[in-house]
């Protein structure tokens, strides 16, 4: 599948920006939030610019952008139709949670209304997992892996991030640093299982099955229909990433989950936690836009079946 | 509306049945798909880089050619490729607009180019490669059965079917009810043994295919003797054979 440039950056954008909310909300349901107000709320708004900045860059690939409200309505059927409602959802309850802080630092409505936002953004993620996961046509996207891992690295991104803003606020990442080591422990776990799934797979399909032939039968392709690539081949025979898998691989595993894990776990033993932590965040990101372009790159379609390429 | 509509009773599923056995691969019915679509009501269906060295464009129908053998049996297999209007169609429900949709009275899957917001999500849930995105309007395109032919009562009744089916010069195009189960194109499914592409991914589409016929006559590899010489002459044709092959 083509990795468009707008895709990618939503779904690590809201990533980043609905695993920072989530963490906000899951802190303040525990009672943990710093006392200095304005720090969670600057950190929530951080939160929905990110968000924001992510679901924007989403409607850049579509033909008729001026259409892209029509998609709130479908979602009694449709994933993307949900994650578009869920995003706008999770806005006024992201704003209700800063506005308790603001008037009772931490209290029962900010426990209640933080569970609630970190519950919204973690809704709005799996929403956007289930596009890919529900595509029966890609078998490394429409498998057990797809939903728990977005929900992963969101978590993931989100711990990096906050334990950033610590450092930088408060001079120490506290207790966020550590949770930020175990994000990025279970991120590469996820994300190493993931490709040893997808590696083992077989292709869904076979050129035979493809043109209604019985089992068995040896099929070659002869003529392409036109000499030229056209949209079909262009947006699902993308073969480019595959040929540097293995490196971009070993890169995203490297840059994006352990170094973080390393940095987190220098930032939480109190050594250089500025420099660490913020090391650590541009490092998951790289690493995290890496791991999303291969997340498409290696996705093969059965439509590519049809032209003789492999699936 | 995206959802699927419910099965009536009685309701009408329309498509095509496609002979393997007699497509000859001349392209006609996507020509003659290219030439219906791009006029009338349903304005143009574009071409990019028309007369340019990488010309493209949008086509509801593209025609392949696969080599095939079973058995030492060589065959050229020509499959003309369009939408097959699924009975569990994905790319109806993934919509996230409404624009992608299924007529419950005859099963004919559309989009409405109003209101389709070009996301290109359908084409990614369908295996069949069907939908493609028309650029210049940002919107998607796809196989309307030639819902402007078929239910035109303008039309003379003889003319009322889609457009590839009318202008298959090898007759390996057929146009029909495939509920029902007395109608021309169920009989030849069942005569035939029609069988589902991609049956595996559970799509179920209305579209049937005709298997090729299994080959008369065996197509063993070019260079073997099709006649074994014997005696002497033989022998000496085979001793040059072999002297000549070194």
């Amino acid at each position: 599948m083509r990795p468009a440039a707008s895709v990618l950056l939503l779904t690590t954008l809201t990533g980043f920006g609905y695993g920072l909310l989530a963490w906000l909300g899951v802190y303040a349901a525990l009672g943990l939030l710093p006392a200095t107000r304005w720090f969670a709320i600057g950190a929530i708004a951080l939160a929905l610019l990110l968000a924001s900045f992510g679901l924007v860059s989403s409607t850049l690939h579509l033909g008729r952008k001026e259409r892209a409200w029509r998609a709130f309505s479908q979602w009694r059927s449709s994933w993307l139709s949900r994650e578009g409602v869920a995003a706008v959802l999770t806005y006024p309850i992201a704003i209700a949670f800063a506005a308790a802080i603001h008037r009772d630092g931490a209290g029962v409505m900010v426990r209640l209304l933080g569970a609630a936002a970190a519950a919204a953004a973690l809704i709005t993620v799996y929403c956007t997992s289930m596009i890919y996961a529900s595509l029966k046509p890609i078998r490394q996207w429409h498998n057990a892996h797809t939903a728990p891992d977005y929900l992963i690295y969101a978590a993931f991104s989100g711990a990096v991030l906050l334990a950033l803003l610590n450092a930088a606020v408060f001079g120490t990442p506290r207790v966020t640093a550590a949770v930020a080591v175990a994000a990025a422990a279970v991120a590469l776990l996820a994300k190493r299982a993931y490709w040893r799934h997808i590696d083992a797979q077989t292709p869904l399909a076979t050129l035979a099955s493809a043109i209604g032939l019985p089992k068995g039968s040896e099929v070659k392709p002869l003529d392409a229909p036109h000499f030229t690539e056209n949209y079909v081949l262009r947006e699902m025979g993308f073969t480019i990433g595959r040929r540097h898998a293995v490196k971009l691989r070993r890169i995203s595993l490297i840059v994006g989950f352990a170094a973080p894990l390393g940095l987190s776990l220098l930032a939480t033993l109190s050594l250089l936690p500025l420099a660490a932590t913020a090391a650590a965040l541009a490092c998951a990101a790289l690493g995290l836009l890496t791991e999303r372009w291969l997340f498409f790159a290696e996705a093969t379609h059965v439509s590519a079946l049809y032209y003789g390429r492999r699936i | 509306m995206t959802m699927l509509p419910k099965t009536v009773p009685g309701a009408k599923k329309l498509g095509l049945v496609i002979d393997l056995d007699t497509c000859v691969g001349c392209h006609a019915c996507a020509v003659s798909c290219k030439e219906w679509n791009t006029g009338g009501e349903a304005g143009i269906l574009p071409d990019y880089d028309k007369y340019g060295p990488e010309p493209d464009g949008v086509w509801f129908n593209r025609i392949h050619s696969y080599e095939s053998s079973e058995g030492g049996a060589c065959r050229t297999v020509n499959l003309p490729r369009s939408c097959l209007h699924c009975e569990d169609a994905l790319c109806v429900t993934v919509c996230p607009t409404g624009a992608s949709y299924k007529r419950a009275e005859d099963g004919i899957v559309l989009i409405d180019t109003d209101i389709c917001i070009g996301c290109k999500l359908c084409s990614w849930a369908c295996p069949y490669g069907a939908r493609e995105l028309d650029e210049e309007a940002g919107v998607m395109r796809k196989c309307t059965l030639c819902i402007d032919r078929i239910h035109n009562e303008d039309l003379p009744q003889a003319e009322r079917e889609p457009a590839c089916v009318a202008t298959c010069p090898s007759r390996a195009r057929h146009f029909g009810d495939l509920a029902d189960p007395q109608s021309k194109v169920s009989q030849l499914v069942k005569q035939r043994g029609g069988v589902d592409l991609l049956a595996e991914l559970g799509y179920r589409p209305t579209n049937k295919y005709l298997p090729p016929r299994k080959a008369a006559i065996p197509t063993g590899p070019r260079e073997a003797p099709t006649r074994a010489a014997s005696g002497i002459g033989g022998a000496l044709l085979r001793l040059l054979d072999r002297a000549l092959s070194r």
